[in-house]
């Protein structure tokens, strides 16, 4: 029985970590055009503000449409839960259009998780990395001018090198959360690690497997916590 | 300074496509509590209005038939080999085959059922469904095919004490939420909590942070006893007793096919032997 029991949670667990790792593969990136999206200083009515002008032509003359813009979706993704974006994600398209645009069958559910997931941490990343960005010191960007650097030098070789280092912390956090989080896809059907195991309590009558799924999440947070010490220690270049 | 500029307006490109799947949704969030067809847009109309006119047809259509299911013996569950099988399972595979279509079975979330078939994810909900007031208000529901009953699971060393229904009034329930279960606990006037599913329910009771519980008769005869977590566990008092059918979308044309398909299927003997099979022979009514 404890050999059945593992088999289908290692199956249920490699769901878990398919939707993890694809997460992080474009919620990563995804991440540091959002940060630079909510950091955009373009500001196309700025021509227009005089000193005399009226008040709303001075605001709409300081408005950063790009910046606005990405501030909202970061607030709207933050501020509701990740189980109604993945209930709005599955079920609301459907509704609207007739069909449901994810496929049938277990893999239109992940997609839809996956999509749900890589825009909520999108977000997420977006302030850490932002933090990070905003945390190197003015006088390192003036410096790499004055070698002349371009700015796109100054930014990967500078400012983002550095960057990295700084958001590991913070990115440990998240990346682990994120773990557990994926419990959340059962509440639209994925036969993730909880669900694998809720199985047995919810139909056979066996309520040790679902606490045994503890194990697993265990294990694997242990593993990434090792690599995010690993990679720290990797990273403390610059100390002196 | 050239750069700069592309580079926001590539980020701006970006993010509105990005954003297009969420302003997709929202549009929709706020579309759904106003179902009445005029109301919508005229082109959402038009790709709903074919698959209003005929489920079967759009079933059909797409080759396959996607039933929703949670697990759940002895109607819908999986063999060794990962093949879903089961009382149900089984019956909608013959209903699938008089389509001509594929089956495919798809778990899902039991208290979201009726958005499943709404968003078109699932085409029926065929898993030993009690045809409840939310079934027959929400969705289209077939002819009953089997019958149930809603039973108290309490500890079996005090199980004597709890024989009638009188008995149960100073009990603490656990119930399903949203259930048939839960639905007697209220008309019984019984004090009880809701639990997501039978489950937790029962494990409420064998953890003795409720009193007892009240789950489908089927299940509590699958689920408790030797061999499972619930050795001390038993049943006692019989409270409502119920039917199954199966869901189809509201107004679909596949309840009707379902109907007819159940009445040939009854006929041939075949409901019969698949009953005793799966060992829920005293369950089945006749289909007229």
């Amino acid at each position: 029985m404890f050999w059945t029991v593992t088999r289908t949670l290692l199956e249920g667990f490699g769901t878990t970590v398919q939707i993890f790792a694809l997460t992080l593969v474009f919620a990563l990136p995804l991440g540091l055009v959002v940060a630079a999206g909510s950091m955009s200083k373009w500001a196309p009515f700025r021509g227009l503000g005089r000193a005399d002008s009226p008040a709303w032509i001075k605001a709409l003359a300081s408005l950063r449409p790009i910046s606005a813009l990405v501030d909202l979706v970061v607030w709207v993704i933050r501020g509701t839960p990740l189980m109604l974006q993945l209930y709005v994600m599955f079920y609301v398209p459907g509704m609207v259009t007739g069909t449901n645009p994810w496929g049938s069958g277990a893999q239109g559910r992940i997609t839809a998780t996956l999509v749900a997931f890589v825009i909520n941490y999108a977000c997420y990343f977006s302030v850490i990395y932002r933090g990070g960005i905003q945390g190197v010191p003015q006088g390192q960007r003036e410096a790499g001018e004055v070698l002349g650097m371009t700015r796109g030098q100054i930014f990967f070789k500078v400012t983002l090198l550095q960057m990295v280092k700084r958001v590991v912390p913070p990115m440990s956090n998240e990346i682990i959360t994120l773990v557990k989080d994926t419990s959340l896809a059962n509440t639209i059907g994925v036969v993730e690690l909880i669900r694998a195991g809720e199985t047995f309590r919810t139909n056979g009558g066996l309520i040790w497997p679902f606490f045994y799924t503890a194990v697993f999440y265990l294990a694997f947070v242990g593993l990434l916590t090792i690599l995010f010490n690993l990679l720290e220690k990797k990273l403390s270049y610059f100390r002196v | 300074m050239n750069t700069k500029k592309l580079g926001a307006l590539a980020l701006a490109l970006l993010l509105t496509l990005s954003l297009a799947a969420c302003g997709d949704s929202a549009g929709g969030d706020t579309a759904t509590p106003t179902p009445a067809p005029g109301t919508q847009a005229p082109d959402a109309q038009t790709t709903e209005s074919p698959a209003a006119e005929s489920d079967v047809a759009y079933i059909q259509n797409k080759g396959t038939l996607v039933v929703g299911i949670t697990e759940f013996a002895p109607m819908d569950y999986q063999d060794e080999n990962g093949e879903w099988i089961g009382f149900d399972a089984d019956l909608a595979r013959k209903v699938a085959d008089a389509l001509g279509v594929e089956v495919e079975f798809s778990l899902i979330e039991w208290g979201s059922k009726l958005m499943e078939l709404d968003s078109k994810t699932v085409d029926c909900l065929w898993n030993g469904m009690t045809i409840t007031d939310e079934i027959t208000n929400g969705a289209s529901a077939t002819n009953a095919y089997a019958t149930n009953a809603q039973v108290v699971v309490l500890k079996a060393d005090v199980a004597e004490e709890y024989q009638t229904v009188e008995s149960l009034a100073g009990l603490n329930f656990a119930v399903e939420a949203g259930s048939a279960g839960e639905a007697a606990a209220q008309e019984a006037g019984l004090t009880h909590v809701s639990v997501s599913d039978q489950a937790t329910a029962l494990m409420e009771v064998s953890s003795g942070t409720s009193d007892a519980c009240i789950v489908d008769l089927l299940m509590a005869g699958a689920m408790i006893g030797e061999g499972t977590s619930y050795p001390d566990l038993t049943f006692t008092v019989r409270l409502a007793e119920e039917e199954y059918g199966v869901g189809c979308r509201k107004g679909s044309d596949l309840a009707e096919f379902i109907n007819e398909q159940l009445k040939a299927l009854y006929d041939d003997g075949t409901i019969t032997a698949l009953a005793e099979q799966y060992g829920i022979a005293d369950n089945i009514i006749p289909q007229e």
